[in-house]
């Protein structure tokens, strides 16, 4: 069974500003989803949706096989959420948010207290769990968080954005954590992130995300793959588009080379980036030029002309 | 940190309703403890009038011991009102920079966010009527309470409560911040306390506003209390001109129930909608 089921899922805000425009997608039963976009593309809107805290325009989503509209309450009993900010009781030590978090979800104290020592072990709080959550760092408190939404076993989890904000290296424990996740069985997770890096180590599948539509939905590997092994980047002086039919009509660049800017992009499938190179400087075009192995940043671009980077 | 185990998911039982009640009661009241600002500034108005401000005008208009009682549940009148607004600060805090949107994502019906808040801002107001009363009988001032008039007090001041604790709800999530918030306390929590027959009857108020203050659900609440505390049915007189008092105080009670009833409803029904975009 799937775990998410969305189907022509939109939101309209008051206002009129769509932010989801009839999205489709389903995740299978203990599978790492991510939803890859920039900021505004409509990834925290499509959460609040399957969580429950935003009303769908139009469109029907079901998390563990429970409609978010007509079942909200079984909904949200099979699923918790660790939020892009944060959302602890500062006040409260972590012990107790995660108590709360457990007796809501009508987690048996004595099962929950077990819980909160294991995970407390398991995410580094051993020594923290007892302060008020207000004293945490950042990464403290996303660890908490992270150990909250996980004390009521749930069986979708969602990581909303869940290192924006963090220093490398909080980042990276974090990244490490959240990939053991992916150990545990049978818990769905759908991750958010604008991070190409955190979508490619961690999902098994992505949707790439851009205004509001899905423009993009694989394995990260497949997507790559679209792009081939290799792909030459050139800045050209002159005219890009010039440039770019000039290089099509000597089959250099395929149908999918794409520009941006004073920059191409020539996606590499049966030729080698020596050849190609060769070829671009017989056409006699001046500029930069570099080969590297494509990435999701590439898939997106292509798709939308935008850069995930520069759009986040 | 290391990997961890974890169990297979398992499909739990729909929590009943009153364990998530007392769990968020428990935690709102954790929260309260945590601020004490919440359980002292709201005494200390009241307190002051018990102690000094009562005594002072007694002395000044020449008026009897039965004007200090009076006044003491005059104060109550004030107490209420600045403790549920109070409470509602919390609303606001929890929105901006507390759980509410872990709260929001609980499998409980949302409305028990509501009613878990309320629990805890009627304990504290009962806490605090009660010092209220113990202090101002500490200072000399009687009382002539039988039991029933104990549960008129008791009836009006839990549903005066509970309708303004409604009122503090709606509008923490009407309003963005709490300096806004603060900004209109004066004028739900104050403005009514001056036109309600707190420190005189409504008798003494010009015509118009006399009639409006019949409508003020304050009124009906102090002219119960009284009735109850001090078996002085001339407050429910002065609203409903009618001879029988109990019957003019089931009237007032009606009328504060349904002033509870209806913010209440309307609380939850504000909340739920501002918490779903």
């Amino acid at each position: 069974m799937n775990a998410i089921e969305v189907s022509k899922l939109s939101k309209t805000y008051p206002g009129g500003v769509e932010a989801v425009k009839g999205i489709d997608f389903e995740v299978e039963a203990g599978e790492v989803f991510g939803l890859l976009g920039p900021n505004g593309a409509g990834k925290s809107t499509t959460v609040g949706m399957l969580t429950t805290t935003i009303e769908p325009t139009s469109g029907s989503a079901r998390l563990a096989g429970h409609d978010v509209a007509t079942a909200p309450l079984a909904a949200r009993r099979a699923s918790s959420v660790v939020f892009q900010e944060p959302v602890v009781d500062r006040s409260l030590t972590g012990r107790r948010n995660l108590e709360i978090h457990g007796r809501l979800w009508a987690v048996e104290p004595h099962e929950a207290a077990a819980r909160i020592e294991e995970l407390a072990a398991t995410l580094g709080l051993g020594g923290l769990i007892d302060r008020p959550a207000g004293s945490y760092s950042g990464g403290e408190r996303r660890r908490l968080e992270i150990a909250r939404a996980l004390v009521s076993r749930p069986r979708v989890l969602f990581l909303d954005e869940p290192t924006v904000g963090l220093d490398p290296r909080i980042r990276a424990e974090l990244l490490e954590v959240i990939g053991s996740l992916r150990n545990r069985t049978e818990m769905t997770v759908l991750l958010t992130t604008h991070y190409l890096d955190e979508a490619e180590r961690l999902c098994d599948r992505v949707a790439i995300i851009h205004s509001g539509r899905i423009v993009a939905l694989g394995a990260p590997q497949a997507l790559l793959a679209e792009l081939g092994r290799e792909l030459v980047e050139l800045r050209i002086d002159g005219n890009v588009g010039t440039a770019l039919a000039s290089l099509r009509e000597r089959g250099v660049a395929g149908e999918d080379a794409f520009a941006v800017g004073s920059r191409l992009t020539l996606p590499l499938h049966d030729r080698s980036s020596r050849d190609a190179i060769a070829a671009i400087h017989e056409l006699g075009l001046t500029g930069a030029i570099s080969a590297r192995e494509p990435t999701l940043d590439d898939v997106y671009l292509r798709l939308t002309g935008d850069s995930l980077a520069a759009a986040a | 940190m290391s990997t961890a185990e974890i169990a297979i998911p398992t499909q739990r039982p729909a929590p009943v309703s009153v364990g998530p009640l007392a769990t968020l009661a428990r935690r709102r009241f954790q929260l309260t403890a945590r601020t004490p600002r919440e359980l002292v500034v709201p005494l200390l108005t009241p307190i002051m009038f018990a102690l000094v401000i009562a005594p002072a005008l007694k002395t000044a208009l020449h008026t009897g011991t039965a004007y200090e009682s009076y006044v003491a549940i005059g104060t109550v009148g004030l107490l209420i009102p600045l403790n549920t607004m109070f409470a509602g600060l919390g609303v606001i805090v929890d929105r901006v920079s507390g759980a509410q949107r872990e709260l929001l994502t609980a499998p409980i019906p949302r409305g028990l966010l509501v009613l878990g808040n309320l629990v805890v801002a009627l304990a504290i107001t009962a806490l605090q009527v009660g010092v209220l009363m113990a202090v101002a009988v500490a200072r000399g001032i009687h009382f002539h309470a039988s039991a029933g008039g104990i549960g008129w007090f008791v009836g009006a001041g839990l549903l005066f409560t509970v309708g303004m604790y409604g009122a503090a709800e709606i509008l923490a999530n009407r309003v963005p911040r709490q300096e806004e918030y603060i900004a209109r306390v004066p004028a739900i929590a104050i403005l009514p306390w001056f036109l309600a027959g707190a420190l005189f009857p409504i008798t003494a108020l010009p015509i118009f506003l006399h009639w409006f203050a019949k409508f003020l659900p304050l009124t009906h609440g102090l002219a119960l209390m009284r009735y109850g505390l001090r078996g002085d049915g001339s407050g429910l007189h002065a609203i409903w001109g009618m001879t029988n008092p109990t019957t003019m105080a089931a009237l007032s009670l009606a009328v504060v129930g349904g002033f509870a009833l209806l913010l209440t409803a309307a609380s939850i029904r504000v909340f739920s909608r501002s918490a779903v975009q």
